[in-house]
């Protein structure tokens, strides 16, 4: 057995290198972020920044924009759990029956997840082409009229929803299968001898058994829609007007279109506060699964 | 614990590191060893600057650094050297929208000294509006690096199988597009997507309207501005469909590529009509000056390029610029595939005109009003705004005179931001 290794120095010296990058790369960023949401910094005024107290934060609140953004950051959130979750459920339960041909199944499914947000919206936003797009020409041939995909509100939303779920199904799908991987198969005999149905094992075996793990998932979603950008900005760039602009696309926007860094420091600290939540609720249920 | 023999070791390996950076860094000096550092943004300007560079580097002996930087993020960047005034660039090529940014920053070195003593630039070869059209507060801070009016683009064969002619009024423009569109074409093309403020700007000013006072208040209710919107809107009737979520780059692709009988764009856009892999109708472009409304407008964008303030090698910076946009170079300038400068010796030439024949009209009459991107720094967040309200008239969520005065009511606390 090997000899217990003995600590000749201060844990704080083994640590420090992870609390200074840490430090470096998060901390003093955010920190900085809030102090200078203080301030009425604009990148194209180069007279001394004034210290504004809550202006920037009583402005956001004021703003239609801020409202709408976040309202349409919901939707999009909402509809695309509504999709993404019982499709990456349904391909989980399909794989976990280790069926023949499973693994060349996956291996094909994943390959949306490896590739680059960026290539993909610029694909789409090809393929969404009210003129020349390959799904305008498909919807032809069956005699459906064109499509002004990107052009209106909620084809837009639909088409935001549609390439980000294609993207993130298999990553619902991964963790649902190692969740339903971790489920005992006496669990699933012994309800078969007891005579349960299928759905009645799904229900009450299968579904509270991976609870947590679904849970995560929705954690994680939650935070993806709300800093969803990528594939939006390829896309639609929050267009047509600012009818599919998310919250976070908003203060991309205040930032670094309108330059407005204070402002959009303000709205970025807002969406911190919406995610903080989230964020402990998703401590808590990985905590659960522990 | 750190001994102080290790810290001595890691103190030495630190002085020794700052001592050579501190050599290579005098090394790069651009005064002392005449180089000059040129920050561009990709373009077919930007592309032939830099064929001069190997000819004027033969010539000066001047070094000549080039850093290439997207548009997104370009005029940011150039901002954050400014205020740093790190003298990062002796040369750099900007929009003409962010030059009152620059201006109120002070950025920009006046360049009148130079001009005034420079014969090979002569700056007499430019109308008075467009010498104008790099001046802030009177002071010249931007060379011009394109002269791009919007103007009245095409198709000679449909319009000849229609017997049609080209546009003189926005009726007739409209007229035409009906007639082309019923024929079987995509009738007019202009970009109703993200870029959709260019053309709405374009046609309240030609309809007689303005967006604000000289007292910076909106004025984007008036009557000749939401007749502007509604004239837009009744565009999209004759427009193919994905007008509607086009930008200007599209909206170029879709004329030379797609069968659409005209477009209103900028000038500067012709480089893609000599382009075979995007112009698919090759000999059958034409261009004409954009329709004219209530009021002769002539809407002129295009790049601007100077010399920051804060330059290095500022002598040298002129040098260079004096080269590629003088006299001497501006025909070799053109044909390298750059989009047109407006010297009246280029617009007028017999040559150049039987081979660019566009370059007509940028010899812009001195009776058209020359409007250009609005002069105020907060114009991002004004033409988001505008964007904003105008896609709600398109999308028939709102009608143009409810969508203006609201617009208008929303540009009020912007304006009220412009520094004074």
């Amino acid at each position: 057995m090997p000899k217990r290794m003995k600590l000749t120095r201060p844990v704080g010296q083994f640590t420090f290198g992870a609390w200074a990058l840490l430090a470096v790369t998060v901390l003093i960023p955010i920190a900085y972020g809030i102090y200078i949401s203080f301030f009425d910094i604009k990148l194209s005024s180069f007279l001394p920044p004034q210290f504004v107290g809550i202006d920037n934060y009583v402005s956001a609140f004021k703003a239609p924009e801020t409202w709408a953004t976040l309202k349409i950051t919901l939707w999009m959130m909402v509809l695309g759990m509504l999709v993404q979750i019982p499709l990456g459920m349904a391909l989980a339960l399909v794989l976990h029956r280790n069926l023949k041909g499973s693994k060349i199944f996956s291996s094909i499914l994943i390959t949306p997840m490896l590739l680059t947000p960026v290539a993909v919206g610029l694909t789409f936003r090809f393929m969404f082409d009210t003129d020349l797009g390959i799904i305008n020409w498909l919807l032809d041939n069956f005699g459906i009229d064109k499509i002004n995909w990107l052009g209106q509100q909620t084809t837009g939303i639909f088409a935001v929803i549609l390439v980000d779920s294609w993207q993130s199904v298999p990553f619902v799908m991964l963790l649902l299968v190692a969740a339903l991987g971790s489920i005992s198969p006496q669990l699933y005999e012994a309800a078969s001898i007891d005579g349960s149905s299928a759905r009645q094992t799904f229900w009450k075996i299968t579904l509270p058994l991976i609870t947590p793990t679904l849970l995560v998932v929705v954690m994680i979603k939650i935070m993806d829609f709300l800093k969803l950008f990528d594939t939006l900005f390829m896309l639609t760039r929050g267009g047509p007007g600012n009818e599919t602009t998310t919250l976070g696309l908003w203060t991309y926007k205040t930032g670094f279109i309108f330059l407005e860094f204070s402002r959009a420091a303000a709205l970025g600290v807002l969406i911190m506060i919406i995610t903080a939540p989230v964020y402990l609720l998703w401590r808590r249920s990985t905590k659960e699964m522990k | 614990m750190l001994n102080s023999k290790t810290i001595r070791r890691f103190a030495g390996l630190a002085s020794v590191s700052l001592l050579l950076a501190a050599c290579s860094s005098g090394g790069t000096d651009s005064k002392a060893s005449g180089e000059i550092n040129v920050f561009l943004i990709p373009s077919p300007s930007s592309t032939s600057i830099q064929s001069f560079i190997p000819a004027f580097e033969k010539e000066t002996g001047i070094k000549v650094n080039v850093s290439e930087t997207p548009y997104g993020e370009a005029h940011q960047k150039q901002l954050l050297s400014y205020q740093q005034k790190a003298g990062a660039y002796d040369v750099a090529q900007f929009d003409n929208s962010f030059l009152m940014p620059f201006c109120q920053a002070k950025a920009m070195l006046p360049l009148d000294g130079y001009l005034s003593k420079s014969s090979e630039y002569d700056i007499a070869d430019f109308s008075q509006s467009q010498q104008d059209y790099g001046k802030c507060n009177g002071e010249t801070l931007g060379l011009t690096l394109s002269t791009e009016p919007m103007i009245q683009w095409y198709r000679t064969d449909i319009y000849k199988e229609l017997g049609l002619k080209p546009a003189t009024t926005w009726d007739e423009y409209f007229s035409n597009a009906q007639k082309v569109q019923a024929a079987g074409h995509g009738g007019q093309i202009i970009g109703f997507g993200p870029n959709v403020s260019w053309w709405w700007m374009t046609m309240v000013w030609s309809f007689g309207g303005h967006l604000y006072d000289d007292a910076l208040n909106p004025t984007v209710n008036s009557k000749e501005a939401i007749a502007a919107t509604d004239f837009l809107k009744k565009l999209m009737s004759v427009s193919p469909k994905g007008a509607a979520t086009a930008n200007s780059d599209e909206v170029t692709s879709k004329f030379l590529g797609e069968d659409i009988g005209a477009m209103i764009n900028y000038s500067g856009y012709y480089g893609s009509v000599l382009d075979k892999t995007i112009n698919k109708n090759e000999g059958k472009i034409g261009t004409a000056p954009m329709p004219k409304g209530a009021a002769d407008i002539t809407h002129l964008a295009g790049w601007n390029i100077g010399i920051p303030r804060d330059a290095k090698n500022p002598d040298a910076a002129w040098k260079f610029l004096e080269y590629v946009l003088g006299k001497s170079n501006a025909k070799a300038y053109l044909e390298s595939g750059a989009a047109a400068i407006g010297r009246k010796s280029i617009t007028t030439d017999a040559d150049l005109l039987a081979k660019f024949p566009y370059l007509a009209q940028l010899d812009i009459p001195s009776s058209s009003r020359i409007e250009r991107y609005p002069q105020i720094a907060v114009w991002p967040e004004f033409e988001v705004a505008a964007i904003d309200a105008v896609t709600q008239v398109l999308n028939g969520k709102s009608d143009s005179t409810k969508a203006m005065m609201a617009l208008n009511e929303k540009l009020k606390p912007i304006l009220a931001k412009e520094p004074k």
